[in-house]
């Protein structure tokens, strides 16, 4: 029984452009609109751990544990860099909120007690936010 | 070429913003009853309503995104936020039942607005704050 889901909020601020490789320049301008241009956010992110509570420690997940993860895998890679231009591990990658969703839970599943990470929210603005919960295909309603 | 990234829908939620006036009458009972069930929400007044639209669906792998939020913007501003905001809710056809205007009653009508719209299947969720101590959640009939 896993019982328990536990979120804590990760902060770092980007930069970033939407542009895709697969697009002309005026394709991407009429996609993309202004996030075509080079711009930033102060993201969120989200994370969402579900698990049983521990007997000993009475704690669903370390939060310590958590913290150090998401600050080796995911805050030292992102934060106040470019994720368009300066971010290795996203080479390649259209870095919108659905994708970064996506990589970032990649990211995090490894550096986490497996089958723990529930949900990986990307809060884009106080408006957008993204969120993968791992699923490989869409349950029917 | 986009790098292999975990499959599978994302959900993106959006935010939107309308003023709108109401107030709770039942027809049927007579206006003590109406007070006694509804008490000051009997007279004519205001939220500040906010509805978080959530999608969910794959990624076009082309454009990374689920569905262009501008896109997304422009159908919520014409079905719903031209018609509600600064709107008596109570004079909307869509409670010219007699229906009471109620923050369920609401959700549900701009459901039915918006998924023709965007997809029943895509419409995951509407969230409707009354005000920022009380939401109701939608997920569809």
């Amino acid at each position: 029984m896993s019982g328990f889901r536990l979120t804590r909020a990760y902060h770092f601020s980007a930069g970033h452009r939407l542009a895709s490789a697969a697009l002309s320049e005026a394709e991407n301008e009429r996609v993309y609109g202004q996030c075509y241009r080079p711009h930033g956010h102060n993201y969120v992110v989200e994370v969402t751990l579900a698990g049983a509570l521990d007997p000993v420690t009475e704690m669903a997940a370390d939060l310590g544990a958590l913290d150090a993860a998401v600050r080796r895998v995911l805050l030292e890679r992102v934060d106040h860099y470019d994720l368009s231009s300066a971010v290795p591990a996203l080479e390649g990658v259209i870095t919108t909120g659905e994708n970064l969703a996506r990589t970032f839970w990649d990211w995090l599943a490894g550096a986490l007690p497996p089958g723990s990470l529930e949900r990986v929210a990307v809060i884009e603005t106080a408006n957008n936010s993204f969120e993968y919960r791992g699923e490989t295909s869409r349950s029917p309603r | 070429m986009t790098p292999s990234m975990s499959p599978g829908p994302v959900y993106v939620t959006r935010k939107f913003t309308f003023s709108a006036a109401h107030r709770y009458w039942q027809p049927r009972w007579s206006a003590e009853e109406n007070t006694r069930a509804f008490g000051s929400l009997t007279v004519t007044h205001g939220h500040n309503y906010v509805l978080e639209v959530t999608l969910v669906g794959p990624v076009d792998p082309i454009t990374g995104m689920v569905m262009d939020l501008a896109e997304l913007k422009r159908v919520v501003g014409d079905t719903v936020i031209q018609r509600f905001d600064h709107a008596d809710l109570n004079a909307d056809p869509l409670f010219a039942g007699g229906q009471i205007p109620t923050t369920e009653n609401l959700v549900r009508g701009l459901w039915d607005l918006l998924a023709p719209k965007l997809g029943g299947d895509r419409l995951h969720r509407l969230r409707l704050w009354e005000d920022p101590t009380f939401h109701v959640e939608y997920l569809g009939p």
